[in-house]
């Protein structure tokens, strides 16, 4: 049997459908929630996200993944609520974005704690609300090492991977042979590994991505939108073409089954800006029709959105 | 005729409203209510049961009341599990005035949006950005994060590195001292490695030592360093503030405490003395450290009077410094 974990409970692979393998509802650093001058009513997070979500249902969309970590505005009753509203499956994480945004709380405890905590979220849920982690998330810290406290968490998320079979999911996919390292002392097979942000604008030169597919990896080119086209782009964007580029590299070059693509947008940022008009929507409005525009035939387009993400998400036993 | 502008009302900011300095009485000045380590609240092995909490809490405080004490600070600054909406209803419920304090520290307690923000570079806060969060919270109110601001923040309470302030410490020190000028509330330190030099970042910010509370000067390396005698000679108010604390390798026991004490008063400091125990209401995340409230009126004072300590100089500890020190200039 086929299962993923889902805010509203498990689903099978099968209902999947497109999925957003890496998205945030609302993304804050911890601390933000201290700094008014990001707050918002709940009318209007209602109203910034909803439609989205609704836009991305009617696209096609059928699974939101939020990679938004434990300590950066991680609101699973609210997701809940999001999610039997508008009808997309919103799968949430586990883990850290990174070991600079987790609190002193995590970011003193053992490997053991972490992963015991991982496992719980996993297997019982997260706080009071009833619902399971459908991913870990882990990450490399700004400055793009690993950190002591990444590596930690690192292997905590490898144990609770191989402990429970739910997959684990990248913050930065720069500086991966300590992670490769770390997953393979764990005896997590690496297809379990989605290697996040590999196409992000700060690392992707930087990044050994062919390496980590030959290591058995799986490819997340998953900031597309964070474009240096935006009137106002963040310092990760990119050239659209250079992305786009780098993307169809793997598409065509026989890796269609081990990348995945997402946005990484807010539907309505928590502690910061957020970037005008960019959405999970981006991946229906301008991704797809530009693989068709450079030739990616529909089984490949429905590889990489249906697909591999099925394959990716599903609970291993 | 009368000039009655110069009539100005001595108040100090408490959880439910200003109060005036009058009312305050013995006051349990450094002190943690709920106290949780940040992101303990999110830890699948820890429970946030609000109406146990209280519980606990409210007969804490109100043994603190039949013991004689009247008003408690809670110095645990703005990221440590202060709970407005909480405190408010102990106040009320308890008849105890509680003082909110506004402020973080040191840099290991903060989250990563002081930190790590999303800029390139990552550069962490400066003062004056910490000094604008610290002060809306004494103008504007303190947060109930995301959803309201409340009450207003008597106190800004900050501490530094154990092993030496770091440029985001002194940050936070400065910020702290900023706070304390644009809205005359009283700053807290808790020094890291140096009680003079941390002292030294504030008084840098023209804030008048009077208006400075150095926690954490009942520590075995500033007493042999002699910085309780210096820092009481800089103007500053000195904290001893682990009465009760008595089989700690860092600090002093309460025979020494009670000696230190009677050697500030002897050399004519005796005003600027403060007595807390650090006690603990509630612990998330780390040890519970249980000693009541009313431990230093009810126990440790009766004991330094004992060693010599006059009937005067216990009430001013215990009742007219922190008042001095918590109304606002």
């Amino acid at each position: 049997m086929s299962r993923i974990n889902t805010v509203l409970g498990p689903v099978p692979a099968e209902e999947l459908g497109y999925v957003a393998v890496h998205e945030h509802i609302g993304y804050g650093m911890p601390g933000s929630e201290l700094d008014t001058k990001w707050w918002k009513t709940p009318e209007q997070r209602y109203e910034e996200t909803v439609p989205k979500l609704r836009q991305f249902h009617e696209y096609g969309g059928r699974t939101f993944v939020d990679a938004t970590g434990i300590c950066n505005g991680r609101d699973v009753d609210y997701y809940k609520s999001l999610s039997e509203k508008t009808g997309v499956h919103i799968v949430a994480c586990t883990g850290f974005v990174g070991g600079d945004t987790a609190l002193p709380h995590f970011s003193r405890a053992s490997v053991d704690y972490l992963a015991r905590h991982f496992v719980h979220e996993i297997t019982v849920g997260i706080g009071s609300t009833g619902s399971k982690a459908g991913v870990i998330k882990v990450g490399v810290s700004r400055g793009g090492r690993m950190t002591e406290l990444d590596k930690r968490i690192y292997r905590a998320a490898a144990r609770a991977a191989v402990a429970t079979g739910v997959p684990v999911l990248t913050h930065l996919a720069i500086d991966p042979e300590p992670a490769v390292n770390i997953f393979h002392e764990e005896g997590l097979s690496l297809d379990r590994v989605l290697f996040g942000h590999v196409d992000d604008g700060v690392n992707a030169e930087k990044t050994p991505d062919r390496w980590i597919i030959e290591q058995g990896g799986r490819l997340g080119f998953d900031t597309f939108g964070y474009e240096t086209e935006l009137p106002d782009p963040p310092f990760w964007a990119r050239p659209r073409k250079d992305r786009m580029d780098h993307f169809l590299r793997f598409v065509k070059g026989g890796h269609s089954d081990r990348v995945l693509a997402s946005a990484d947008a807010n539907c309505s940022p928590l502690g910061w800006p957020g970037v005008k008009g960019h959405t999970v929507n981006y991946i229906f409005e301008v991704l797809i029709p530009e693989l068709r525009h450079n030739a990616v035939d529909e089984d490949t387009i429905t590889r990489i959105f249906v697909d591999n993400p099925a394959d990716f998400l599903s609970i291993r036993s | 005729m009368t000039d009655t502008t110069t009539v100005t009302s001595k108040t100090i900011n408490t959880v439910l409203g200003p109060v005036p300095a009058d009312e305050l009485g013995v006051v349990a000045v450094h002190e943690a209510l709920l106290s949780v380590v940040p992101g303990a609240e999110h830890a699948y092995d820890i429970t946030m049961d609000r109406a146990e909490i209280f519980e606990i809490l409210a007969a804490k405080l109100t043994d603190f009341r039949e013991a004689g004490g009247r008003t408690i600070v809670d110095s645990t600054g703005m990221f440590h599990g202060r709970d407005v909406n909480l405190y408010e209803a102990l106040s009320r419920s308890t008849g105890v005035h509680i003082v909110a304090s506004t402020g973080m520290g040191p840099e290991e307690m903060l989250g990563g949006y002081f930190l790590t923000p999303q800029t390139n570079p990552p550069t962490p806060w400066p003062a004056e950005k910490f000094a604008d969060l610290f002060t809306k919270e004494v103008i504007e109110g303190m947060v109930v994060p995301r959803v309201e601001r409340r009450g207003a923040a008597g106190i800004v309470a900050t501490t530094a590195t154990r092993e030496g302030m770091t440029p985001t410490d002194e940050s936070l020190f400065r910020g702290a001292a900023r706070t304390a000028l644009a809205t005359g509330v009283p700053v807290s330190i808790r020094y890291g490695k140096d009680a003079l030099h941390d002292l030294g970042v504030v008084l840098d910010e023209q804030l008048p030592a009077d208006r400075v509370v150095v926690g954490g000067l009942d520590r075995r390396d500033a007493v042999a360093a002699g910085a309780p005698l210096e820092v009481a000679r800089r103007g500053a108010f000195v904290a001893l503030d682990h009465v009760g604390l008595d089989d700690d390798e860092d600090h002093v026991d309460d025979r020494e405490r009670a000696a230190l004490l009677l050697e500030l008063v002897e050399a004519g400091h005796g005003h600027q003395i403060l007595l807390s125990s650090s006690a603990i209401g509630v612990a998330k995340g780390h040890p519970d450290y249980e000693l009541p409230f009313g431990y230093v009126a009810s126990t440790f004072v009766p004991f330094a009077k004992s060693a010599g300590l006059t009937d005067e100089d216990a009430r001013r500890i215990l009742v007219d410094n922190p008042r001095n020190l918590l109304t606002l200039r």
